[in-house]
């Protein structure tokens, strides 16, 4: 066995898990080589010292902490524990809700599925006013001729015999004479 | 006179109740608890309490945030303890725990240096340390020697890398096997005596300067 092996297996040796042959080969390892046995005996007095160390003891109040902690524990578990209970009422009662919610809807679209007579409100009819357009002339010019190929006449003649509904036009008879 | 017959023998029941927690193993315990029996709480508390204790502040070093810290440990059982697979071992379980919340608040101290420089400080003024460990028929410069070994060997051991120091004092201190120790760092098996080797070679060449 060379010192590398031996590194590699003492945690198993310090520990006791080697088998027979293992621990034979490692203890006459040992015995053979001084720097290994220094390094064994080093980690030995080590890990004795640290095992020895005393143990660390709780606090007075420790145990009623604790209990405190773990009573208000308690607690907000029943607060959890009613939440969820009146949760799962609210859920029980919505859904009840929603069914009767459901029932009256489909109750409601079934009925008017059926055939049924329309009544409707009575039409009257009544006769609309005649509308009055305006015919607009921009100037009394344009109407100074007539497409059925008469002759031109005047506009001053023709704005004379205009009905009464283009009097709001604004026409102004032509002065001729000089 | 019926009220205190009444009283003591559910004191008398208590006792036997208690008295058959005790003789339980932990599966047992745990059973019992989710049966219905408030008091094996209790019991589990009184078995793993100190062990805790001793666990959690070797890793962290700080006393008073260890005994915080165990507490969270036993709140987090009573709150998960529905949950706990009781075909694994019920130990490995709250060393787990125990292991990852002394973990995150090794993480939190070295995100937030002003914690770390609280706690330094606050260990310095606490100079009521136990000392009832040592024997007080000791002559004083053997129990100065004794505080003053303790002392150093705690600094040997926080001087170790975390994840170095948290296999050593599971195998060292808590006694456990390397395959609980895998389960409870979530290693595997090489790993586990990788560190173990190189944390008990550190923790001896730390502390044999003042041993020798």
């Amino acid at each position: 066995m060379d010192c590398r092996e031996f590194c590699d297996k003492h945690v198993a040796f310090v520990d006791d898990t080697l088998a027979g042959i293992e621990l034979v080969r490692m203890q006459r390892h040992i015995a053979e080589c001084e720097s290994c046995a220094k390094h064994d005996a080093k980690v030995r007095r080590a890990l004795l010292i640290f095992r020895n160390l005393p143990s660390i003891e709780l606090s007075a109040g420790f145990s009623q902490r604790l209990e405190a902690r773990l009573r208000r524990e308690c607690q907000s578990e029943d607060l959890f524990a009613n939440t969820q209970r009146n949760l799962r009422r609210g859920a029980i009662a919505a859904t009840l809700a929603s069914a009767a919610m459901l029932g009256y809807i489909a109750t409601t679209l079934y009925e008017s599925d059926s055939p049924r007579d329309l009544v409707m409100p009575p039409v009257v009819a009544s006769l609309p006013e005649p509308e009055l357009t305006p015919i607009t002339t921009s100037t009394p010019a344009i109407v100074a001729s007539v497409s059925a190929g008469l002759t031109i006449w005047p506009a001053a003649l023709f704005a004379e015999q205009v009905p009464t509904r283009f009097a709001h036009s604004k026409l102004e008879l032509a002065n001729y004479t000089r | 006179m019926a009220d205190i017959v009444r009283k003591q023998m559910v004191a008398v029941e208590g006792a036997t109740v208690r008295e058959r927690l005790q003789a339980m193993d932990d599966s047992a315990v745990v059973t019992a608890f989710l049966g219905g029996e408030e008091r094996a709480f209790s019991e589990l508390v009184t078995r793993y309490q100190t062990r805790l204790l001793n666990f959690v502040y070797r890793t962290i070093g700080d006393r008073e945030k260890a005994e915080d810290l165990v507490q969270e440990v036993f709140i987090r059982v009573y709150r998960h303890l529905h949950r706990f697979d009781r075909s694994k071992k019920f130990s490995t379980w709250v060393y787990t725990i125990a292991s990852n919340l002394a973990k995150n608040e090794l993480r939190n101290r070295s995100r937030n240096p002003l914690v770390l420089f609280q706690t330094v400080q606050k260990n310095f003024q606490d100079e009521d340390r136990p000392l009832q460990f040592e024997d007080p028929n000791s002559r004083p410069d053997d129990m100065y020697r004794k505080r003053h070994l303790r002392e150093i060997v705690e600094e040997s051991v926080a001087k170790l890398p975390e994840h170095h120091r948290n296999v050593f004092i599971l195998r060292e201190l808590e006694g456990k096997s390397y395959e609980e120790i895998a389960e409870i760092t979530d290693c595997n098996l090489g790993t586990v005596k990788s560190r173990l080797n190189r944390a008990r070679n550190s923790f001896a060449e730390i502390i044999a300067p003042y041993v020798d």
